[in-house]
């Protein structure tokens, strides 16, 4: 793993609009090294779309995204790849390639991304596999998984080039309780053994509670709100209603 | 109403820029390294031998009607034995690679859209490019390099099985000798006649390559985006087919 940067994360003033609907408004952020920020905010407000900003799947129309110290606004398509090595990202719904059983799914960056060879990457698929509580599943293919299934083996195929930063989006969307919050010990235990920046986004307060070093609030394209998700139930407005309806309170 | 137009003109003239630029950066990847050859191997499969069926079975009974039809013709003017010259030329030259590349365009064509549709509409694709992985030299070369092989490959079959087919209708309904047929058929094709079928095989391939991509690529919105994405390509693939035709049949007349 490289050197770290002292702000492994920063955001400046990013805007994006699609058509006539501006989603991002000036949305600024830092995130310190090995620390977890969790993104909240109502559905539509734009958190998948300024987690997208972070690795360059979406630019912005103005404002400047900085990650492990590349300017992801300017960086042409190479350097997006290289940047995309060191930050994972961990899609809703897991986003598994369907033509692909779970091992090759796996095996996909370690295949894109290294020299190993076939005995190595299979044997590394293995231990990732095991990691998310998945071993022996390799032959699957992804139709025969169950939703948080297919979140640990998204988590596992995300893990597999030892990342320095992990976005996650919606980690728990689409599963019950129960399963939700064993995929919420599993990206705690990821974060606590890799040391990887996180930043997640998601509606659901479990989540932030569990997982946030800190919170940041989105609402009508910025953050109205960043900073201990406890004094995040003291604000008054839209901020704090959100969080006390999710039974936090300050 | 003026308006409506100028908007629906200048999305098609947008969606035209996309596509040509799509087609460039397609370019670009065909001619460099790193190649997928497995993936390639198994488009050419899917794509080129589970067409062979359809593309046989289709130029086997045109060359068929193709035989009734001028024999009927040029029984009216007494020369129903130039049968051979007529089919074989027809076929090679013209209708071995438009129904080819309209039949198994499709259905090729519509497959790709709808396999990348449903991967752009789950995400997939996006996931492809966070892992550092280019989707067009993942995705879009491999199904390209089946196209443009396995297109006048089919063709080729194509030809042959129409005149087959032809050689069945002279010797069954007309009376004539295998022989005579196939010496007619060969007498007056040329090499020249035979690449011109084979060249125009390889623009259709890139066409609907690049159409059934762009429309893959672009398709939004869940199972209702993919389906129409997927109507385009067939309604597109037709079209442009029908189209690029008439404008190689001029390039290669003119050659």
């Amino acid at each position: 793993m490289s050197e770290r940067s002292p702000r492994t994360l920063s955001v400046r003033q990013i805007r994006k609009a699609f058509g006539s609907h501006q989603v991002l408004d000036g949305v600024s952020l830092d995130v310190a090294p090995g620390e977890t920020v969790v993104v909240l905010g109502g559905s539509g407000e734009g958190k998948s779309v300024f987690l997208k900003h972070i690795n360059g799947l979406l630019q912005p129309d103005s404002g400047e995204v900085e990650v492990l110290g590349c300017p992801v606004s300017h960086l042409d398509e190479d350097a997006l790849v290289e940047l995309r090595r060191r930050v994972s990202y961990i899609f809703q719904q897991g986003a598994l390639f369907d033509s692909l059983t779970v091992g090759e799914n796996v095996a996909f960056p370690l295949q894109e991304h290294t020299r190993l060879d076939d005995a190595e990457v299979a044997a590394r698929v293995a231990a990732l596999l095991g990691r998310v509580g998945l071993g022996g599943t390799e032959r699957l293919s992804p139709a025969e998984l169950s939703g948080g299934m297919r979140k640990r083996v998204a988590l596992a195929r995300g893990l597999a080039l030892d990342p320095e930063v992990i976005l996650y989006d919606e980690p728990t969307a689409g599963l019950d309780p129960l399963t939700g919050l064993a995929i919420v010990a599993l990206v705690k235990e990821v974060t606590r053994s890799t040391g990887a920046t996180s930043l997640v986004v998601t509606h659901d307060l479990a989540v932030a509670r569990e997982l946030a070093d800190r919170v940041a609030f989105l609402a009508r394209g910025t953050f109205a709100f960043t900073g201990a998700l406890a004094e995040a139930a003291r604000q008054e407005g839209a901020v704090g209603a959100f969080v006390r309806a999710g039974g936090v309170h300050g | 109403m003026l308006g409506r137009l100028y908007d629906l003109t200048w999305r098609r003239v947008r969606h035209l820029g996309a596509v040509v630029l799509l087609g460039e950066a397609v370019t670009v990847r065909l001619f460099t390294p790193p190649w997928s050859v497995r993936d390639m191997v198994r488009q050419l499969d899917a794509m080129g031998v589970k067409s062979t069926n359809l593309a046989s079975v289709i130029a086997l009974f045109t060359g068929m009607v193709l035989s009734l039809q001028t024999a009927y013709t040029l029984a009216a003017f007494g020369a129903k034995l130039y049968i051979g010259e007529v089919v074989g030329l027809s076929l090679v030259r013209e209708l071995g690679p438009v129904l080819t590349a309209l039949m198994v365009g499709g259905r090729v064509g519509a497959g790709i859209t709808a396999e990348l549709g449903s991967m752009t509409v789950s995400e997939q694709v996006e996931a492809m490019r966070s892992l550092g992985a280019d989707p067009l030299r993942k995705l879009v070369v491999p199904r390209m390099v089946a196209l443009l092989i396995g297109l006048p490959l089919l063709v080729v079959l194509a030809d042959v099985m129409g005149i087959f087919g032809g050689l069945l209708i002279s010797t069954w309904e007309l009376g004539l000798t295998p022989s005579f047929y196939f010496g007619h058929t060969l007498r007056l094709m040329t090499y020249g006649d035979f690449f011109s079928g084979l060249g125009k095989s390889v623009f259709f391939a890139f066409a609907i390559g690049l159409i059934a991509s762009y429309n893959g690529l672009c398709a939004r919105g869940g199972a209702d985006g993919v389906g129409k994405a997927t109507t385009d390509t067939v309604v597109g693939v037709a079209i442009t087919v029908l189209v690029l035709d008439f404008f190689l049949t001029k390039l290669f007349l003119a050659l």
